[in-house]
């Protein structure tokens, strides 16, 4: 099989140019959180629904009958919600981001994925096949999905606040991948050589890109969560001050169960695929191999998320514990299976 | 449905045991179709898969459960007492996942009943105010109150809305289709699992290892492993036989990569049943030979090097290849025992390792690549009793060295062609040169299709579950002063997943504004924007929303 060297070494350069480039992004959100005064995003963003009805699409209404219902605080967590300026203009705020420091961030997250969609078309090239036969490409590959769905819900949702929580984690994988976890570029085991990786390998990809917004989201969920609960006790909690430049967690909550909405189904086509292939290659479609067995464990702990988000008294809080036990068991899927067991998967290994 | 249940609690209190078995069941049924039970369950689930990962399995790598046994030799039968060895064949496994499936019927057949009857009936009146919905908005046309209701209800039904028209208002409501969606999913899922228990009852297993230049037929004595399912007979098997007519394996020859395969290729020839025309596949990893419904895989591959033994009595009792097991993949060091029981004045047996490319490392021989490149045999020779006559089973690649005595020569391994003479007059050994051999999965499933068209139609449910949401709309006309009439536009969705309910109310409500020709100035602050783009906007009617309670249809919901 060719490897093109030149390539493989053009792959590791974009890919460390890509960690340098989301480190400054990373910084750069976090002087937007730092110095931009002029979006306190959760104070107002809290009308309580039970409490004032009336309000619910009624435009005529208007600012003034707003007032109060933030000032109510939370009745409860699954309110409606609108930024500020929405209430202001009456006009739905512009998708761009706005404020020096949030442009600059978001600008660089997107040259950022461009330079991280490069490296690794280019690790392609230079293997001339599907770039992730291995650990170093697979990691690469879905923290590069990460934060597509971060620059896509930045866009579609306004999500810019969720820049620095997604880009840290980001940042230390494909550090670690990049120092502890680089693999030469190389051929495939005759077990991994069939169109198969390209369907199966893809759809965990997308997915665990999903799952990555969605725990991160969900985590700042319960962190903003406690918080509220804890200010409206009179106690006082720490992450409050950052907490305002975040939207309350009602929107959080939200955007967590969209990325779980998009990612639960890709997840699920991930292990049918997945199935097939074990199929064609080892003669059943179904073995409990150990990574067999985590991605079920995995897709039952989602399921669990997504019925308990269903089901009163589990929705809210218990659903986000639910949702951060699901995206441990992937992780330990991921990385501890290839880690500490061995099965049919380990020659994707380490 | 709460009412009653609430009715079951107290009648259970007042009469206790009274209450008989029939409540007892109603009871232990309510609970079992619960989501907070359905929860658990999934929990129990997950949880109990995790040991099945941890520890080896019977069903995966019996050798594995053996070493258990050997380095644990005190927690080893706790452990198969609690069939931990054999996890997802355990009864308490399958305990929970018939209780989870119970559950899921239990809740899924009385939504079906009750979606067949709400696809029968009309939606719900419309309430009296639609300003309290989620979503509304309100304007005045020239119309009078009753063609502004019949505009909107035929508005609405070209949007294949189903509708309920009134006395100066219309109900609207669409989506059913999420529902049908949600069905779907755990419909499919039940099949699913009829469909793994379908391949268990009415498929078969088998392993076969194959020298190059021998063939066997699909015959339960020739196979080396058989693993039927309970209504597989002998005589169920598909009557195909294979031969193997060459296999060749590739590696990486130099590299950080070196020694990694890059391809197996066996030859292979086949009749799908006596008589029947020969044919040839090239049989590969990912590429299985597809026969009369049955799918062989290559699995896994060595080397049998080729022994002849003489006895003591000059007579030739050993002429062939002996497979030896790799015991390591990356050179492809084999072992192997080659058992004599004719040999005489003995019986002779002999432990051997194989080294396809030999080299010299510090005084040792080892094996430095893969391929056969400076095939070398070493082997250790032994006389006495091979423990064969004991009734015991033993394995063809280990000797029982209990009744054996080893033989005392220099351990020089031979290259083809090499002899060895054995002391004590005992014979000699030959080794002629090597071949190849393969191993074969056979396997037969005929819950292989069903499951994986229920897979995809529980995927298929699954999306459609998640981006159909169940709305209403609601309009109600009243006469205005002026002779003109006062429009309110009213919606909620039921079950708004993934949001962008309220965009598409507010382009309902500009159509109904613009199909009402002759509006007046009042619509513009009344109506809400279209807000496609802010996803925190929308509504949050999905999931918590307190005017549901309110709006309780017909359905019962």
């Amino acid at each position: 099989m060719p490897i093109n060297t030149a390539a493989a070494s053009t792959s590791n350069g974009l890919l460390l140019g890509t960690v340098i480039i989301y480190a400054i992004a990373m910084l750069c959100y976090a002087c937007d959180l730092a110095f931009a005064k002029h979006r306190v995003l959760a104070g107002a963003t809290e009308p309580a629904e039970v409490a004032v009805p009336e309000l619910v699409g009624a435009g005529g209404g208007g600012p003034a009958a707003r007032g109060p219902a933030a000032a109510a605080g939370s009745a409860t967590t699954t309110g409606r919600n609108r930024p500020p300026v929405d209430v202001v203009t009456s006009k739905p705020a512009s998708r761009w981001p706005s404020g020096f420091w949030l442009r600059l961030a978001f600008s660089l997250t997107c040259v950022g994925v461009a330079v991280h969609v490069a490296a690794i078309l280019t690790r392609g090239i230079a293997e001339d096949r599907v770039p992730w036969g291995n650990m170093y490409e697979f990691i690469a590959a879905f923290t590069c999905m990460a934060v597509l769905v971060l620059v896509a819900a930045s866009l579609w949702y306004r999500a810019y606040y969720m820049g620095v929580f997604v880009l840290v984690p980001i940042v230390f994988g494909l550090g670690v991948d990049l120092t502890v976890l680089y693999t030469p570029v190389g051929s495939l085991v005759p077990a991994l050589q069939s169109y198969w990786i390209a369907i199966h390998v893809t759809a965990m990809i997308v997915s665990i890109g999903l799952f990555i917004f969605g725990v991160v989201v969900t985590t700042l969920y319960l962190i903003a969560d406690r918080s509220q609960r804890r200010l409206a006790a009179g106690k006082p909690s720490w992450p409050a001050g950052i907490l305002r430049h975040l939207p309350g967690p009602a929107v959080l909550d939200r955007l967590s169960y969209r990325s779980i909405l998009f990612g639960f189904p890709v997840w699920t086509f991930g292990v049918i695929a997945g199935a097939i292939w074990a199929d064609h290659a080892w003669g059943r479609y179904w073995g409990w191999d150990p990574k067999e067995t985590w991605s079920f464990i995995t897709w039952v702990v989602y399921a669990m998320f997504l019925h308990a988000r269903a089901t009163a008294g589990w929705r809210g809080r218990r659903a986000g514990w639910i949702q951060l036990a699901g995206f441990l068991c992937l992780m330990f899927n991921v990385i501890g299976v290839n880690l500490f067991i061995t099965g049919l998967h380990s020659y994707a290994g380490m | 449905m709460t009412a009653s249940q609430e009715d079951a609690t107290t009648s259970t209190a007042i009469r206790g045991a009274a209450l008989g078995a029939l409540g007892w069941l109603r009871w232990t049924w309510r609970q079992l179709t619960s989501m907070r039970t359905a929860l658990i369950l999934l929990f129990l689930l997950a949880l109990a898969s995790v040991p099945g990962s941890m520890l080896p399995q019977e069903g995966i790598d019996p050798a594995a459960v053996t070493q258990y046994y050997q380095s644990h030799p005190a927690l080893a039968p706790i452990l198969n007492r609690l069939s931990l060895f054999n996890v997802f064949a355990a009864p308490w496994f399958a305990a929970i996942y018939i209780l989870l499936f119970a559950s899921l019927a239990g809740c899924v057949l009385p939504r079906t009943v009750r979606l067949v009857g709400s696809a029968r009936q009309r939606p719900p009146r419309a309430p009296s105010n639609l300003a309290r919905l989620p979503s509304s908005a309100s304007y005045t046309t020239e119309l009078t109150p009753a063609s502004a209701i019949e505009s909107a209800a035929a508005l609405l039904r070209r949007r294949r809305f189903r509708l309920h028209t009134g006395d100066g208002w219309v109900s609207a409501e669409k989506g059913y289709l999420r529902e049908l969606g949600n069905l779907l999913f755990h419909i499919a899922l039940l099949v699913l699992l009829f469909s793994v228990g379908l391949g268990g009852v009415f498929g078969y297993k088998a392993n076969r290892l194959l020298i190059v230049g021998q063939g066997f037929a699909n015959t339960p004595t020739a196979l080396d492993v058989f693993r039927p399912g309970r209504l597989v007979g002998p005589g169920n098997l598909q009557p195909f036989s294979i031969n193997l007519q060459n296999f060749h394996a590739q590696y990486v020859t130099s590299g950080p990569e070196l020694d990694q395969p890059l391809s197996y290729n066996a030859g292979l020839s086949y009749q799908t049943q006596p008589g029947a025309p020969v044919r040839h596949y090239a049989l590969r990893v990912n590429h299985p030979l597809v026969v009369d419904g049955v799918s062989v895989y290559l699995i896994g591959h060595g080397y049998a090097p080729v022994v002849r033994v003489t006895d003591g009595t000059g007579t030739v009792r050993w002429d062939g290849p002996v497979p030896f097991i790799p015991v390591d993949q990356s050179t492809m060091t084999s072992e192997g025992v080659v058992k004599v029981p004719d040999a005489r004045p003995a019986q002779l047996g002999f432990a051997g390792v194989f080294l396809p490319s030999a080299v010299d490392a510090a005084g040792t021989l080892e094996s430095a690549f893969p391929s056969a490149l400076n095939p070398r045999l070493s082997l250790i020779g032994f006389s006495g009793n091979l423990g064969m006559n004991s009734g015991e089973a033993q394995s063809v690649y280990q000797l029982d060295t209990k009744g054996l005595h080893q033989l005392r020569m220099a351990a020089r391994p031979l290259a083809a062609g090499q002899s060895m003479t054995l002391p004590n007059g005992l014979g000699t050994v030959t080794y002629l040169g090597y071949q190849q051999w393969i191993s074969l999965a056979i396997t037969y499933d005929p819950g292989q299709m069903p499951a994986l068209i229920s897979g995809f139609a529980a995927l298929a449910g699954l999306i459609l579950s998640f981006l159909v949401r169940r709305r209403r709309v609601f309009v109600r006309a009243v006469p205005a002063a002026d002779g003109r009439a006062t429009v309110t536009f009213g919606g909620l969705a039921r079950s708004d997943a993934a949001g962008g309910f309220e965009s598409e109310f507010a382009e309902l409500a500009q159509l109904l504004r613009a199909e009402q020709a002759g509006t007046s100035g009042a619509a513009p602050e009344a109506l809400a924007e279209p807000d496609r783009d802010s996803g925190e906007a929308e509504t949050a009617g999905a999931d918590v929303d307190p005017h549901e309670v309110a709006l309780t249809g017909p359905d019962g919901e």
